[in-house]
């Protein structure tokens, strides 16, 4: 199951499946957020603020509308 | 001489390298038409050899989606441009090595000889972390070496291999090996435009359009090569990243061991600095420190600027033959630097604070938490920072507005700063208060004028973001606003990068902004010692000849000179020429020269005041206050200073743009006089239409 970053909440994460917006993939592929990269968010600011995510070990921050353009598949532990 | 760029991403540990290996030599200066700042000193490498070190600013990729970026893509695309490199040092944060490559194997394609320096190698060993620098060697085919640009450690030896590197002539091969259509499309390119390199032609066809290098009809070429291979950028690169990526992380993986992962300081630093509701307390608690400092601590210095040049022009004056050369000397020019160089306390200690705030990693949080917020006005999370420092003194705050990469959050942001009530504006509030609000208690606890004295500054704050909501209507962006920034982790400030910003900043302002607050103090010298000769002549004798019947002491004597020969002056004929105008916010031409001469500083106001009202040697705000006070409308007989004059005047304080250091501080970042124009006859229209509303509901 996909489910867009956007939908996950605090702590939760799962594996990048792809991007639904080439441009924002294009931004965030050249800072080594790509699809395959193990993701987690760490903090969501509140009133549809930023997104801060953990990902392969690095902390990034993203607007809520790039966020929503990555595609994650959850973790089945 | 040879030139070395030295390339890498943002928070690479670039700027500490590049301070370690050109130390104090360094010099600043913008990149071609745009405000990206280009640091570049001489280094003298083993062996004798001389050469210029550029820094360039931090990128991910040759795909720019900054300007920071940008700058790069145009000085390594284009081998006529005076930036060009002859070789390239790549810089890269050893612990997230598998994320700082790409753009390294985008050089490397480009043909350039390059170095990889695998930077802060001091941190990855204490995290337990390994790499087998030789197995990444030959990989890329390039020497790596390792080093620390916090400790200095193996720069002797980065300094022997950039001097290797100048000599060597071995050739790499492609790291990435183009698509069919990308290799049709880079080779009618490399024909149409003569390149040579393959993928730099490349290149040139995803970014043609914005390439100031090219000539209108060597875009139509290019655009037409895309059109027939039916090339479409953002896909192909977005599959060349992917496929580089490919390439070297399995090598990467290879080559590097860690620890295993435990939750690291930043993490658990995070957990309560970025928390929803302790995050802007805690924000706000350090920016209040940051004001205070600037307050408390520069106060003392700033006063010894001022004793010291109070002092050095009274032993001018007593030394030189009076005439209009001291004058000039110690009014005009001992003015006008002691005016450059009292900012420096203020700005030196921001931009360390500030510095030091970077470096440790808390700004980036900052604009986490305040992105939201202030987008809605048009701004940006590091704009809290400005419109805070601000509220001590514009200039230092504007200039700390570089560290914006939007160019329209960073523009609005100079617009919006200097309508925080600064310092200056203290002794103007100090002195009219009282005309408007009687001393006593409200609710039987606050002090009432204290509680007024709290509404200016919150009109200002008002007025600053509403401001930056206006601006926004009609600054237009071509880029489509984004954030996507990584956070560093916290580590402890490299002290020698906090000394290189604060000499930088401060020389910056002395010698650019300087120039122009010392001719502008100059010009306003002239016009408050100057006037038609007869009408001067004939205003020091009359005041001469009352003071004589009044049997004047000498200090009350000059003191009614003084003011005679302001009003005589071409000060107080532009005071009276603008009276008209300014008769409907209730002042006259006095009111009229205070504007004037305090356009060098809003604090003169006081000064001027106290020289019109003969009580010029003076400066004490409750003898001031007092005489205005007592001030008469000679044909009316009515009070000048009425609650309605006072309020209207204090409301021009806080709106009006009387500072003739913002606006060369505004020229000098925005790049040209537009901003600055646009600037002053806006807050210029707010302050009057504020006065004289507030002006005609009290009077």
């Amino acid at each position: 199951m996909t489910s867009a970053v956007t939908q996950l909440k605090e702590g939760f994460g799962g594996r990048i499946s792809h991007f639904a917006d080439e441009r924002i993939a294009g931004k965030l592929m050249t800072m080594g957020v790509l699809p395959g990269s193990q993701l987690k968010v760490v903090r969501i600011a509140p009133f549809n603020g930023g997104y801060y995510l953990k990902v392969d070990g690095i902390n990034v921050v993203v607007r809520h509308n790039e966020a929503s353009s990555i595609m994650t598949t959850l973790d089945i532990e | 001489m040879n030139t070395i760029a030295l390339a890498g991403n943002p928070n690479s540990g670039k700027s500490s390298l590049f301070n370690q290996l050109t130390g104090l030599r360094q010099k600043v200066a913008n990149f071609p038409g745009v405000t990206v700042e280009k640091k570049f000193g001489k280094l003298q490498l083993p062996g004798g050899e001389e050469v210029m070190l550029i820094d360039l600013p931090g990128a991910y990729s040759l795909y720019p989606n900054s300007e920071d970026e940008r700058v790069v893509l145009n000085a390594l695309v284009n081998p006529a441009d005076k930036n060009f490199p002859d070789a390239i040092v790549y810089v890269s944060d050893l612990t997230n090595l598998e994320k700082h490559l790409l753009l390294l194997t985008q050089l490397k394609d480009l043909g350039l000889p390059c170095l990889l320096a695998l930077n802060m190698a001091d941190v990855a060993e204490r995290s337990g972390m390994t790499i087998d620098v030789g197995q990444l060697s030959d990989f890329l085919e390039i020497p790596v070496v390792l080093v620390s640009g916090r400790t200095g450690m193996n720069v002797e030896a980065l300094k022997q291999a950039m001097a290797d590197l100048m000599h060597s002539k071995s050739s790499t091969s492609p790291l990435y090996v183009p698509t069919t259509v990308e290799q049709k499309v880079a080779r009618q390119v490399q024909q149409e435009l003569g390149i040579e390199n393959p993928y730099r032609a490349l290149l040139v066809a995803h970014h043609a359009e914005r390439l100031a290098h090219l000539t209108e009809a060597q875009k139509a070429a290019v655009r037409r090569i895309c059109e027939a291979e039916n090339f479409r950028s953002l896909p192909n690169q977005i599959a060349e990243t992917m496929r580089r990526y490919e390439r070297f992380t399995p090598v990467l993986q290879k080559a590097i061991s860690r620890k295993a992962e435990k939750p690291t300081r930043t993490d658990g630093l995070d957990a309560i600095l970025t928390q929803p509701i302790l995050a802007p307390i805690i924000f706000f608690v350090v920016m209040f420190l940051v004001f205070q400092a600037i307050y408390a601590w520069a106060a003392y210095p700033m006063d010894w600027i001022e004793t010291g040049f109070g002092w050095a022009a009274e032993s001018l004056r007593a030394n030189l033959p009076a005439g209009w050369f001291t004058d000039l000397l110690t009014e005009g020019v001992l003015t006008g630097l002691g005016g450059i160089l009292v900012f420096v306390p203020q700005i030196a200690i921001l931009f360390m604070l500030i510095t030091i705030l970077e470096e440790v990693g808390y700004m980036a949080r900052a604009v986490f938490i305040f992105d939201k917020l202030m987008q809605q006005f048009g701004l940006n999370g590091r704009s809290v920072v400005a419109l805070v420092a601000g509220g001590a003194c514009a200039i230092p705050a504007i200039m700390s507005t570089r560290t914006i990469g939007n160019w329209r959050e960073r523009l609005l942001t100079i617009l919006a700063t200097p309508l925080i009530s600064c310092s200056a504006r203290i002794p103007v509030y100090t002195v009219l208060i009282g005309f408007v609000v009687p001393p006593g208690r409200v609710l039987g606890i606050f002090n009432a004028q204290g509680m007024a004295f709290m509404g200016l500054y919150l009109l200002g704050i008002v007025a600053a973001l509403g401001s930056a909501w206006v601006f926004k209507q009609f600054v237009k962006s071509s880029d489509p606003s984004w954030l996507v920034m990584q956070l560093p982790p916290y580590r402890l400030p490299v002290w020698r990068n906090v000394w290189h910003t604060i000499w930088e900043k401060t020389s910056a302002f002395v010698l650019e902004a300087g120039k122009v607050i010392l001719v502008a103090s100059i010009v306003l010298w002239g016009l408050a010692s100057y006037g038609p000769s007869a009408k001067m002549a004939a205003a020091e004798a009359e005041a001469t000849s009352i003071a004589q019947q009044q049997n004047l002491d000498e200090t009350a004597t000059a003191d009614l000179v003084a003011a005679y020969r302001i009003e005589a002056s071409y000060a107080g004929h532009l005071g009276k020429f603008i009276e008209p105008v300014i008769r409907p916010l209730g002042f006259d031409w006095k009111i009229g020269i205070a504007l004037i001469t305090s356009f060098a500083a809003r604090e003169v106001f006081v000064a001027t005041m106290a020289t019109i009202y003969s009580i010029g040697s003076t400066n004490d705000e409750a003898t001031i206050h007092d005489r205005l006070a007592e001030a008469r409308n000679p044909q009316t007989g009515a009070k000048v200073y009425t609650a309605a004059t006072a309020a209207s005047l204090l409301i021009f304080y806080v709106f009006a743009l009387q500072c003739m250091s913002t606006i060369a501080v505004v020229r000098r970042e925005t790049g040209g006089w537009k901003w600055p124009i646009v600037q002053f006859s806006f807050m210029g229209v707010l302050a009057y239409l504020g006065s004289w509303v507030v002006f005609n509901l009290l009077g």
